[in-house]
């Protein structure tokens, strides 16, 4: 006891025992649970051996079993049409709302805080919402529309297989269009305003000072937030749940619903372990760009 | 300044207001094509704002502003065809050196091979050939100073604006740019503005020195006319170093000589007649400052301390105020010691101690 106490005084161990604990949390309630679901997609697994670890091994079966399904190939498509659609959607608005912001009117600041509300919503609550939004009867979007004249009929955004992942890749940039644009409005204030001032004299009107200043300077930060958007597009479950729940016909189902659907409600916890390992790839890469674009800082 | 010689700059009554604060205060400012004009003062005395309003980086409030013949009040930067190297070299941080000198180029539209020539021969005369290739961050505190110059030269603008370049130097570095810019000055035929807080470099580099003090312009001319003549008490302190000493002082009933607050009989002869018992202020420079061995000095002290460089020694008095003269070489005296100081007439200067403005020789 006395060696603790005089190992924390003197510093020696203390740091070894500030790495410990978060590598061991990190661990157990990541690391293990990621192996475990690894290991399980290359099992037989049903409801009776769920609760043991001997289950017979099957190789590859479930993999093969999981891309001979008809639903899987347009279902990974959806997943793709999603993130991409998604990450560009709140990478432009959020990237328009920084540039916005930074132009530092009166009360910029205070407003832009207000924009995090969203952010900070859980995704059931943003789904309610957005399905009042979409209603196809009385949803004030349909109303939109209808007024600019850009549709003749009410869209059934929810229910109609052309519209229904639009639903919610529309819910989805509503809902991280504010966590870019906080993280772009610092990677903004990060470059030096003399730079612009410089590159005022040296000529450039506002368009080639974005162009060749702005936009280069912010390499690290879009990086970042392209692979973190990434990140939690495939994470993002709450608004199929709320919004759609991947219907009508898998029309707007992605993989991490799929993975819940499979294992969840349909017990087929082979499958659905089988489908997030495919994901844990994807991720993978994406967190692997986000580490180098964080390390990989362009500062004078 | 003579009417012939051609105005690069002109400033005519120029005020910048930030809300109810007052930055700069009906400027005039004359600045002759080829000419090196130094704006120096302590900071916050609107030096930089000055520069920063002739760049089109701040907008005047009222006033004119002329380049070149043409009125540039509202016109922006891009358009003013200005270089300016700034305190913290606003180097591009994302491109290499070479791309750095050739960005304005680039932006004009000039061929990338004519860019690369351009940049070539700026980098020869300017010490950079071999670091085309490298990153703002590769490069040491002076090679980055040469490329914000190098940058400011391939343009060929109508004037060069420095704000405080030399200052992230060392002091080493510093001398050495210092003759490196004006020659680059000279040789270019350049108009530059060069705002600094250093007296010296001022004095050293500039044709034209403007000493600015909360947003006025105290006094311009040749350095050496503002080192003879300041018109104040403020000029005279700041031009000139180790600085000039004030010592209060009353002239005497002969109206040739002024009172020293030293005591009995410390009477200091001048070159011009004072009104008697008028309250002033007696300006003598530490190197007009020699101590008399003879002991027949009109101002006698004690040695307070002894500061010796090897080349000069600093000697300060045990005084109220105390009194700092410079001789060459080592100390004659020591610490305690009584010695006795003398000054010619012509080298004291007066100023009133209400208004604080120079006595001229003929008042």
């Amino acid at each position: 006891m006395k060696r603790i106490f005089s190992s924390l005084a003197d510093g020696k161990g203390f740091d070894i025992a500030l790495i410990v604990f978060p590598l061991a949390f990190l661990f157990v309630m990541a690391g293990l649970p990621l192996i475990y679901n690894v290991v399980m997609s290359f099992q037989e697994v049903d409801m009776f051996s769920l609760g043991t670890f001997a289950r017979p091994f099957v190789g590859f079966k479930n993999y093969v079993t999981l891309f001979s399904q008809p639903e899987t190939w347009p279902i990974l498509k959806n997943t793709a049409i999603f993130v991409v659609a998604s990450i560009a959607g709140q990478f432009i608005a959020g990237f328009a709302l920084a540039l916005f912001f930074w132009t530092n009117f009166p009360g910029a600041s205070w407003l832009r805080g207000l924009f995090l509300v969203s952010w900070v919503m859980p995704g059931l609550v943003v789904g309610a919402i957005w399905n009042w939004i979409l209603s196809g009867d009385f949803g004030v979007l349909n109303y939109l529309l209808t007024a600019l004249g850009i549709i003749d009929g009410n869209i059934f955004w929810r229910s109609d297989p052309n519209f229904s992942l639009w639903a919610v890749i529309i819910a989805n940039i509503w809902l991280g269009t504010s966590f870019n644009m906080i993280l772009l409005s610092v990677g903004l204030s990060a470059i030096p305003k003399d730079l612009f001032e410089a590159a005022e004299l040296d000529g450039a009107n506002a368009f080639q000072r974005f162009w060749t200043i702005t936009l280069p300077m912010m390499r690290s930060t879009i990086g970042a937030i392209i692979s973190l958007g990434l990140i939690f597009t495939l994470q993002q479950f709450d608004l199929f749940a709320a919004i759609t729940s991947g219907g009508p016909n898998n029309s707007s189902n992605v993989t991490q619903y799929w993975a819940w659907d499979l294992s969840f409600r349909q017990y087929d916890f082979a499958q659905g372990a089988t489908i997030s390992v495919v994901m844990i790839v994807f991720v993978m890469m994406a967190s692997i760009v986000y580490v180098r674009s964080t390390r990989h800082e362009v500062r004078g | 300044m003579s009417n012939q010689t051609e105005l690069q700059i002109a400033l005519t009554g120029v005020n910048k207001h930030y809300g109810a604060y007052h930055a700069l205060k009906n400027i005039d400012l004359r600045i002759a094509k080829g000419s090196f004009v130094a704006l120096v003062g302590p900071s916050g005395c609107g030096k930089s704002t000055l520069l920063r309003s002739m760049a089109g980086l701040e907008t005047i409030t009222s006033g004119d502003l002329v380049i070149a013949g043409e009125r540039m009040n509202a016109v922006p930067p891009r358009k003013r065809d200005l270089a300016m190297v700034f305190q913290s070299y606003a180097l591009y941080p994302h491109m290499t050196v070479e791309e750095n000198l050739t960005y304005s180029l680039r932006i004009r539209g000039v061929k990338k091979a004519e860019a690369k020539k351009a940049a070539e021969e700026v980098a020869a005369t300017t010490g950079l050939s071999g670091l085309m290739g490298r990153y703002p961050r590769e490069l040491s505190g002076g090679q980055r100073q040469r490329v914000a110059m190098s940058r400011a030269i391939i343009r060929h603008p109508k004037a060069f604006l420095f704000d405080e370049p030399l200052s992230n130097l060392d002091a080493a570095l510093r001398v050495h740019m210092r003759k490196e810019i004006r020659a680059l000055h000279d040789r270019l035929g350049a108009t530059s503005v060069y705002v600094t807080h250093d007296q010296i470099e001022a004095m050293t580099m500039a044709d034209h020195v403007v000493v600015m003090r909360q947003g006025v312009i105290e006094q311009q001319g040749a350095p050496l006319d503002l080192y003879d003549r300041p018109v104040n008490r403020f000029v005279a302190g700041f031009i000139g170093s180790p600085a000039m000493n004030f010592v209060p002082a009353v002239a005497a009933d002969d109206g040739r000589s002024i009172i020293l607050p030293f005591g009995e009989g410390q009477h200091l002869p001048v070159n011009r007649p004072v009104p008697r018992g008028r309250s002033l202020i007696a300006g003598l420079r530490p190197e007009h400052l020699v101590i008399d061995p003879t002991g027949a000095g009109p101002i006698r002290l004690d040695v307070a301390t002894v500061e010796s460089t090897g080349s000069n020694s600093y000697i300060a008095t045990a005084s109220k105020p105390d009194i700092v003269l410079v001789t060459n070489g080592r100390s004659p005296v020591s610490v305690g010691s009584r010695i006795s100081i003398g000054i010619a007439p012509e080298h004291v200067h007066l100023f009133d101690a209400g208004t604080e403005a120079r006595i001229a020789v003929e008042g």
